[in-house]
């Protein structure tokens, strides 16, 4: 007598079992969002914000992460992004690490905006297997380490804080074995793990292009989550580039990483040699060019690091990435199948 | 939906891979010996040597590499395996001096790199061109991507167990020691910030 009573508390369990199953992602990204406001804004009143107050850029990432019912009511308030750049003028200990994640997300929105991502899924995958074991004997294995293949021609490897790394297609047809990726990989993860990007960007921040950066941004409606000071600073260092020292560093430290992670060290030391025979106007590598020391210095500088101190490490055979999707799709498929296959079950399998 | 178009494309790009691949070496590429060296029968500094190569003898490497070692053929026909770091690019060895030591590094060190700021055209013989200053002076921010891009992310679990199939080991390595030029020339508040 009381089953229609259970079954309607049934359904209503089922359906907060599944209004909560659906939640936890939006939930956590409000909630994270959330924080994030808090803590901008307590720490942005007392520390005296270094730029006079701006309009508010749109509302910012906020705005799209909460929806517009939560977002603040536009007017006075500051854009996130305006917290964030404000904070980074003040000091790099200000930033904890979600506050990086954020960073990062914006900038890569600008790198993914000029250029979308490749429609391989599974060679994507295989740079995320790839650099995500690298990262992992990085000294901050624990970032949500995100890589991605860039449907571009020419040859390049970005990089964004808080985990993001980017390589062109076109750097991946350039490659010859998987070592010189993970040359490659190593190198971008160095530049996270050391905050170059952070650096770069609070340097231009005190340096006042702050304000120029501002004004350019009454200009208006921006696409997406990014505010207009990320987007300009995004342009702006990804086509200026990195300190030199910051490149030699991550020469240096990445070349020391890959071999930690097994690779042979040499890997990117015979990407730059490469590079070397590459002249500035050939288009496809313009911008790598432009935006790095000469590849020779960076040759000379980790031929002086190196000495022979890694040759114990090097002398693996060498695998081409063709060579190791192919073994991996080999793997995948051998442990797709039943690992005792039973002869009555081949049939049906089609 | 999304994951049915890019599947879609998968082979093709595969293709391209398998394609690009083949163009990657550094084939008949010509470099000349910083320094005296010998060329080696097996890539290794035990390995038999097969011939002493003056300092700025011209060889054309095969595109061959392991490890530390490319393989080089001479003028003479001779083919054998030099040290990377024993060869340079003809036009960089061409300069006064020929020997990588460190104040040639040093000197060169503060000029901004020779490519640095020169406005490339993009009207060059290739064709086809990479992202460039263009590119993301255009480029409208967008998230979507970010958030697919995260989509990708693996986690450790998923990293080592590609790891153990590629028969890759985690290794002990000491971190190597910056250069002094490097020292001296990036000043203190790059550690400081």
């Amino acid at each position: 007598m009381n089953t229609p009573h259970t079954r309607v508390r049934t359904a209503w369990l089922l359906a907060l079992a599944g209004i909560l199953a659906c939640a936890p992602a939006r939930s956590q990204d409000a909630g994270k969002a959330i924080n994030l406001l808090g803590s901008f804004l307590r720490q942005a009143a007392p520390a005296e914000a270094p730029a006079q107050p701006q309009p508010a850029s749109a509302g910012g990432a906020l705005g799209n992460m909460l929806g517009a019912s939560l977002a603040p009511a536009g007017g006075g308030q500051a854009s996130r992004g305006a917290d964030l750049i404000g904070l980074l003028s003040q000091s790099l200990e200000q930033i904890d690490e979600p506050k990086e994640i954020e960073i990062g997300r914006q900038l890569a929105a600008v790198l993914l905006g000029s250029k979308p991502l490749h429609p391989d899924m599974a060679l994507q995958r295989y740079v995320n297997q790839l650099g995500r074991w690298i990262s992992l004997q990085s000294s901050r294995p624990h970032l949500p380490w995100t890589f991605a293949v860039l449907d571009d021609p020419g040859f390049n490897a970005f990089a964004a804080p808080g985990g993001y790394v980017f390589v062109t297609k076109g750097l991946l047809d350039r490659v010859a074995d998987e070592a010189e990726l993970a040359g490659i990989l190593a190198h971008e993860i160095t530049h996270v793990t050391a905050k170059h990007h952070l650096q770069a960007i609070a340097k231009t921040a005190r340096a006042g292009l702050l304000t120029r950066v501002i004004g350019s941004q009454v200009k208006g409606e921006l696409a997406g989550a990014v505010s207009a000071q990320f987007l300009s600073l995004g342009r702006d260092l990804y086509s200026r580039g990195l300190d030199q020292g910051d490149e030699y560093d991550a020469d240096r430290s990445g070349v020391a990483l890959a071999a930690r992670a097994g690779f042979d060290p040499y890997g990117l030391v015979a990407v730059l040699q490469q590079l070397r025979t590459a002249t500035p106007d050939n288009p496809l590598f313009a911008l790598s060019l432009s935006t790095h020391p000469p590849a020779q210095q960076r040759l000379d500088l980790l031929e002086q690091a190196m000495g022979n101190r890694l040759d114990s490490f090097a002398g693996q055979q060498p695998i081409t990435i063709t060579q190791r999707m192919e073994s991996l799709s080999a793997s995948r498929s051998a442990s797709a199948a039943p690992a005792s296959p039973s002869p009555r079950r081949a049939p049906v399998k089609k | 939906m999304i994951l049915s178009k890019f599947n879609r494309f998968a082979w093709l790009g595969s293709c391209a891979l398998l394609l690009g691949s083949t163009l990657a070496h550094a084939q008949n590429e010509s470099v000349l010996l910083k320094r005296v060296a010998e060329l080696r029968e097996a890539p290794g500094e035990s390995s038999r040597s097969l011939a002493a190569l003056a300092a700025r003898t011209p060889v054309t490497r095969s595109g061959a590499r392991q490890g530390a070692w490319i393989q080089v053929r001479t003028a003479e026909g001779a083919s054998g395996w030099v040290h990377m770091f024993d060869v340079a690019s003809a036009s960089t060895a061409a300069a006064p001096s020929a020997g990588a030591n460190a104040l040639r590094g040093l000197s060169s060190f503060f000029n901004k790199g020779s490519a640095q700021g020169g406005t490339t055209t993009a009207t060059s013989t290739v064709g086809i061109r990479g992202l460039g200053a263009e590119d993301l002076a255009r480029s409208q921010p967008n998230m979507a991507a970010v958030a697919q891009a995260d989509t990708l992310r693996l986690d450790a679990d998923q990293a080592r167990q590609f790891a153990s199939g590629a028969a890759l080991a985690s290794r002990s390595v000491d971190p190597l020691p910056a250069p002094a030029p490097v020292q001296t020339t990036s000043p203190a508040n790059n550690h400081n910030n």
